[in-house]
């Protein structure tokens, strides 16, 4: 009696191409490579408002016992400081900060910049303000009147 | 008697090392670079050491020396930045509005800028700056 086998046929070996993936690969790549921008950035806080009423409370200029006096920093158009009317460097803002701070660290610092200044002017004074240790620092400009 | 040249033997060139260099450089630049949209004018921030790191989301104004605007990477002039911004903190009032302005604007300019969006409802605005000299 014979018989007969039902023989598998043999598979057939088949290749994948990798170029199509490649060439998406590249195309990402140059992608990423033109759109993206690669400058370090980071952000200073420049208006904070909470749900909470008086959250921080607006620094007070009075001189009363018990209560800090403000340091009101003037910026002029051409970014010298200026405390009290005199004018003063970075490292004799910071001294004179860190002085004030010692003696009451929650003393609250104001900036007063004028409109002509440019911003790098005060994000400086911002800068050496914050590195003095001040919490509680403030911006203001003059408004038009209502 | 002559000499025959023995056969070249046809050397596959691999692909795999190309590929791994690739798909490395692919992950490095998706993960140092930001996918910020760009202003249609050059803006050089700030140098500022005390910053905080940049969160995502939000909105981006760009702002040029000459009081240019740009949000979002798009023209943009008052009016029309006004509305969109109101549209903006009316969907979401915590929206981050992130201002990207050239270190020689003046700041009758920027802080005009500010307190407009004070006035706008906005809650939280933040001055891009940079730790490092561009």
């Amino acid at each position: 009696m014979s018989g007969f086998a039902l023989k598998r046929p043999a598979r057939r070996h088949t290749l994948i191409s990798v170029v199509s993936m490649i060439d998406v690969m590249m195309i990402l790549l140059f992608f990423f490579m033109v759109t993206s921008s690669y400058l370090n950035l980071d952000m200073v806080p420049a208006l904070q408002k909470t749900d909470e009423p008086n959250a921080d409370p607006a620094p007070t200029t009075s001189t009363q016992a018990g209560a800090p006096s403000t340091v009101l920093i003037r910026i002029a158009p051409n970014g010298t400081m200026a405390v009290r009317g005199q004018n003063v460097t970075t490292d004799s803002l910071t001294a004179l900060l860190k002085a004030r701070l010692d003696a009451d660290p929650l003393t609250p610092v104001v900036l007063f910049p004028s409109g002509g200044a440019q911003l790098q002017d005060l994000i400086t004074a911002m800068d050496t303000v914050t590195k003095s240790g001040a919490v509680r620092v403030k911006v203001i400009r003059l408004g038009a009147a209502k | 008697m002559k000499l025959r040249k023995p056969q070249r033997m046809a050397e596959r060139e691999t692909v795999v090392a190309l590929i791994d260099v690739t798909f490395f450089l692919l992950i490095f630049f998706m993960l140092i670079g930001r996918l910020d949209a760009t202003a249609p004018f050059a803006v050089k921030p700030p140098l500022g050491v005390t910053g905080t790191d940049l969160p995502a989301g939000g909105i981006t104004l760009s702002v040029a020396p000459d009081g240019a605007l740009a949000l979002d990477g798009a023209p943009i002039d008052h009016a029309a930045l006004d509305k969109s911004v109101t549209d903006r903190i009316k969907k979401n009032p915590d929206t981050l509005i992130r201002i990207n302005a050239d270190k020689t604007t003046e700041l009758r300019i920027v802080l005009n800028l500010i307190t407009e969006f004070e006035d706008l409802g906005a809650k939280d605005v933040a001055l891009i700056v940079t730790p490092e000299t561009p």
